[in-house]
């Protein structure tokens, strides 16, 4: 009786096994249908993409090169690139310096300073882009790489995500290198930094793909075609040529494939930042 | 590698990366050259444009801007110092743009260049150019609406060619006929489109105006200017002749120069389609495709909106005085025929449409009907405008109030009621704001009331 | 890393000589220690207080202001105005509901997302590649997926009606696809231009698109991943214990688990509203602008047009401002709320 009742639960075991499979593949699958038909229409011809048929009856990866001919689409890579680069490197070389001051050092308010600075987060994102707007106008940095990477440099996003991580880190490392005679500044570089390299790396990817993605301030700031990023160039190409679906695919295409790169490279570092940076929040 | 090493790296990859953008930083311009910016649309023909004036004024480089040709952004970038030096203005677009100290006034120049806005070029572009009786530009072109035909829809319906001129009731057993449908009794062919495009043209014909003669009112809610819109309407809803938002929108993308309306005309899905001779830059890629046009029908009043596209100069550029050579480009022979060639609705000096190159393009053989895009001029008429409001502001609200009416969720008589509303709060609440302007809306009313 | 650090510290602690140097010297460090964080701090401050701090007061004043880029109207003071205004700026209140009715998919797509980490968090084979497949939309969300979804919504030739139209013809049902994103209808069918509800605007519309679309982006997202993270810190004796005691599936959730993930949902929450209160304007601007008829005007797409198009930079100002007030106020509701229910 009892090897028929293990058998049993093994069975309904083995069932509901199957049964959550089952589950997760078709929401999966239904995450994926519009991807699949993205990459399908970006190779086929425009008549085709009206069709129900899946699969192009003649595959036109040409549609491909026609971007590039239709607009300075590898421009808009680079400038969505270049900028992201910018303010990755800045982000994480301001954020870290005062996460740094946030959680290692000692002084009075510390935290009540921390906590407002962090209250700032819940400011909307508009609130603050108008006054910046006339202030790029001001300083005649409208339409420039400059006003396109500084105002988007400091984040307090960043100085909570590398607090966060830098509070994890053993006291005892760097009051041994105070008593060595180190600086500040040695410890800073030369004990926190290595350690949080993990939170550094998260808040990387993290900067590189908002600022990649990002659609407000450039829409606003940008002027010159040679300026545009990605996704202002996408917006542009999207209502300025006509219907051409297939085009337009192949170009949303190659504007998601880096992020997938990089999501596939950095996965570990991310699912644990996004769980630190909210958990103890 | 340790941290210093790292952090000389990434110096190294943002020195070398910041060089790149450097390099491929567009050069501002050649040796020696005037750079001119023209802020206007997406139009192809605009290349072509500036590439003859680049020839024939060896001197500049005129080069266009076409995404920020939105007044607003023209009008900010400006004071920001970054804005254009010839910009495009359409409509009452002028106002704002003298308010905001951006226009430059041309009138003495005009006169030293011999030319007069009011015999050379077309008249309903003249209140485009003009504020307070002061010219401010030029415009670069010109336009009326009337019928594009799609001749083999004709021919296999075996219906003869509409002749104008015409009225609406004989249009209407025309389109009847010319809408066709498949065995499932969904429309495969409409009568018309492009109506709602050309709303001006059937409210003017019912005697309806946007605004007073002197832009201190709207007056969209009379019953003329009703009358106009409820016709559209009966078009889509009472006659079926015309395709719904939906069925239209459903066919053709938002958006873009050529799209919409005119793919769907030369996509053969309507047999009339109602707009301008500017439709040709886009049909003409379509090949195969039989054109004819006509006359567009009348109403109670035998006029037809007319339109055109002005060019001003920036009062803030620096290089206005250069920015000067292109007004005197677009009256040139050059410029004009340029113009009529590509079909970007009419040149804007009115003498060049009267010449058989105009009416018989070598290049376009085909092409019998420029006739009627210019004998359609005589009765074209602008809408009155309104110097007491912004055009984005009016458009918004026009716009949406239309888009209920097209979508059969409003009447047309309390749309355009709303709208009227709405635009004459916000008329006075602008001359309640700006004491100039106020002043001038006091001294017309007082007019008003004499 | 650098191990010899960590050897010192081992030595120096066993030490009491050391001990007690240490020890004056952190007290004498604390001291110096406020000057260099300032140093440390300076970078990211001076940043923050360009472009956050000094942004936001100045956004507070001119908030007052009639302030116009265009230089069309003379800048004046004019008090209380603009909030004046705004109550009785009928626009206002209409995309102040549209901004409400794209909540509307926040519940629903924190439960899928908590659905799917109970789904992920049984320890099933390919537990990551099914994360990374769901984790993919929020991942590349943005511009590109969203022109995505405009032709996928497309009502003639888009593929979700193609599907629709072909399943009624197949099973003869009769219906038709949506107009999707050209349509004012939605599911509460609420007006287009006053805020009441009737009958003909009841259906699926522009609105129910982009929030669909919304749910699609967000159910793998972030949101998915704290679950699971909460899920695998649950302390298991609870579980056990509870089904010792005879629990079904659903007690056992009901009782132990939703509770103990409280906290989590709390966040989640409140980070949600944030977003969607603030949110809408890349949909409006990419997919719609704004349209059909204002529908998928949110508020921070209203703020968008009368600054930067239209350029009346104190009124959008105040406009951002009574937006920020409600985020704050609801962020408190929550926070009072969720407290009351979340014991830590």
């Amino acid at each position: 009786m009892g090897a028929t009742a293990k058998k049993r639960t093994n069975r309904r075991k083995k069932a509901s096994l199957i049964i959550s499979h089952l589950v997760l593949i078709i929401i999966a699958l239904t995450m994926l249908t519009p991807f699949i038909w993205m990459v399908l229409a970006s190779f086929k011809s425009l008549e085709e993409v009206e069709q129900l048929r899946p699969l192009p009856s003649i595959w036109h990866p040409e549609n491909y090169a026609q971007v590039f001919q239709q607009v300075a689409f590898a421009r808009y890579y680079f400038n969505s690139v270049f900028v992201a680069i910018w303010v990755t490197v800045l982000t994480c070389f301001t954020s870290s310096m005062a996460a740094f001051a946030f959680s290692r050092l000692k002084w009075k308010h510390r935290d009540t300073i921390f906590k407002l600075y962090l209250g700032t987060m819940m400011i909307p994102g508009v609130v603050t882009m108008i006054p910046n707007y006339t202030l790029m106008v001001k300083l005649h940095m409208l339409d420039s790489f400059t006003g396109l990477i500084l105002p988007a440099a400091f984040t307090a996003f960043g100085v909570f995500l590398l607090r966060q991580f830098m509070m994890s880190i053993p006291p005892a490392l760097d009051e041994a290198a105070t008593i060595d005679g180190a600086s500040f500044w040695q410890i800073f570089v030369e004990i926190i930094l290595p350690l949080s390299r993990a939170g550094i790396v998260t808040l990387a990817i993290f900067t590189f793909l908002g600022t990649y993605g990002s659609f407000y301030w450039p829409l606003i700031l940008v002027k010159s075609q040679h300026l545009r990023t990605l996704p202002i160039g996408m917006l542009y190409f999207d209502s300025a040529y006509g219907r051409q679906t297939n085009l337009i695919m192949a170009a949303s295409v190659m504007n998601i494939v880096p992020l997938i790169a990089i999501f596939v490279a950095g996965q570990k570092f991310l699912v644990k930042g996004i769980q630190l940076g909210a958990v103890k929040g | 590698m340790n941290t210093k090493q790292f952090c000389a790296w990434v110096c190294c990859g943002l020195i070398a990366i910041t060089l790149v953008a450097w390099r491929i930083q567009p050069k501002p311009v050649e040796d020696g050259k005037v750079q001119l910016i023209w802020s206007t649309d997406d139009n192809p023909a605009r290349r072509e444009q500036t590439s003859l004036f680049n020839k024939l004024y060896p001197r500049y480089s005129l080069k266009i801007d076409p995404s920020n040709s939105g007044m607003e952004k023209v009008i900010v970038q400006s004071i920001a110092g970054v804005g254009p030096d010839i910009y495009d203005s359409y409509n009452s677009q002028i106002n704002s743009y003298v308010k905001a100290g951006i226009a430059w006034d041309i009138t003495d120049e005009l006169i030293k260049m011999g030319v007069d806005i009011n015999k050379d070029m077309w008249s309903c572009v003249r209140p485009f150019v003009t504020y307070n009786g002061r010219v401010y530009g030029f415009a670069t072109n010109a336009g009326s609406c009337a019928f594009w035909i799609n001749k083999d829809i004709f021919d296999q319906q075996h219906v003869p060619y509409p002749k104008g001129p015409w009225k609406w009731n004989e249009f209407l057993t025309v389109a009847k006929r010319m809408t066709i449908r498949d065995k499932n009794g969904r429309v495969k062919v409409y009568g018309l489109i492009g109506a709602w495009d050309n709303w001006q043209t059937f409210v003017l014909q019912h005697g309806g105006k946007m605004y007073n003669s002197d832009g201190t009112r709207c007056t969209l809610d009379s019953p003329e200017s009703i009358a106009g819109i409820q016709f559209i309407h009966d078009l889509v809803y009472k006659y079926h002749v015309s395709p719904t938002p939906v069925d239209e929108n459903a066919m053709a993308t938002q958006g873009g120069w050529g799209s919409g309306t005119i793919s769907l005309f030369g996509g053969g899905k309507a047999a009339m389609g109602m707009g301008g001779r500017w439709w040709l830059c886009t049909l003409r890629n379509y090949k195969g495709l039989r054109l004819g046009a006509v006359e567009c029908p009348y109403g109670p009043l035998h006029i037809f909106w007319g339109y055109g596209k002005a060019t001003l100069l920036n009062k803030t550029s620096p290089r206005r005085y250069e920015a000067l050579q292109f007004i005197k480009y677009v009256t040139s022979k050059d410029y004009n025929e340029l113009n009529n060639h590509q079909a970007d609705a009419l040149a804007p000096m009115i003498r060049y449409s009267y010449t058989d190159k105009y009416l018989h393009d070598p290049a376009y053989p085909k092409e019998d009907f420029n006739a009627v895009w210019r004998d359609a001029m005589k009765f074209a008429v602008a809408m009155p405008s309104s110097p007491f409001i912004e055009g984005g502001v009016e458009e918004r609200i026009f716009y949406k109030q239309l888009d209920l009416v097209k979508t059969n969720q409003k009447s047309a008589a309390k749309a355009m009621q709303t709208a009227a509303r709405l635009i004459n709060a916000e008329i006075r609440n602008n001359v309640s704001k700006d004491p100039v302007l106020g002043a001038r809306y006091t001294a017309l009313m007082k007019r008003h009331r004499q | 890393m650098n191990p010899n650090y960590s050897q010192n510290a081992d030595t120096t602690s066993t030490t009491g000589v050391t001990a007690i140097l240490s020890r004056i010297m952190r007290v004498k460090a604390r001291k110096t220690q406020l000057l260099s964080a300032l140093g440390f701090l300076t970078p990211n401050f001076i940043g923050f207080l360009i472009f956050t701090a000094g942004p936001v007061l100045f956004s507070l004043v001119i908030a007052f202001s009639n302030w116009n880029l265009q230089r069309t109207v003379t800048f004046q003071w004019v008090g209380f105005d603009n909030f004046v205004h705004l109550f009785h700026d009928q626009q206002f209140w209409v995309y102040m509901v549209n901004t409400g009715y794209f909540l509307i998919g926040i519940p629903v797509s924190i439960a899928g997302s908590l659905a799917l980490a109970i789904l992920l968090n049984q320890n099933l084979k390919g537990m990551t590649i099914y994360r990374t497949l769901f984790y993919l939309p929020s991942f590349t969300a943005g511009v590109a997926l969203m022109i995505l979804w405009k032709n996928l919504y497309n009502p003639e030739f888009g593929p979700i009606n193609a599907v629709i139209e072909e399943v009624s013809r197949v099973l003869q049902l009769g219906i038709h696809g949506p107009q999707w994103l050209i349509s004012t209808r939605n599911l509460l069918g609420i007006d287009v231009e006053q805020v009441r509800l009737v009958i003909q605007q009841w259906g699926l519309g522009a609105r129910d698109a982009i929030i669909i679309m919304g749910i699609w982006t967000a159910i793998g997202g972030s949101n998915m991943l704290l679950y699971i993270a909460a899920l695998t810190n649950l302390p298991e004796e609870l579980v056990e214990a509870a089904q010792l005691d005879g629990a079904g599936k659903w007690q056992v959730f009901k009782n132990v688990t939703w509770p103990q993930l409280a906290p989590t949902t709390f966040f989640i929450v409140v980070m949600s509203f944030i977003g969607g209160l603030q949110g809408g304007f890349e949909q409006a601007r990419v997919m719609t602008n704004g349209g059909p008829a204002g529908t998928t005007t949110t508020i921070s797409y209203y703020i968008y047009t009368k600054a930067f198009e239209q350029f009346q930079i104190g009124y959008a100002s105040a406009v951002s401002w009574v937006l920020f007030a409600i985020i704050f106020a609801i962020t408190l509701v929550n926070w009072k709320l969720g407290n009351k229910e979340v014991s830590y």
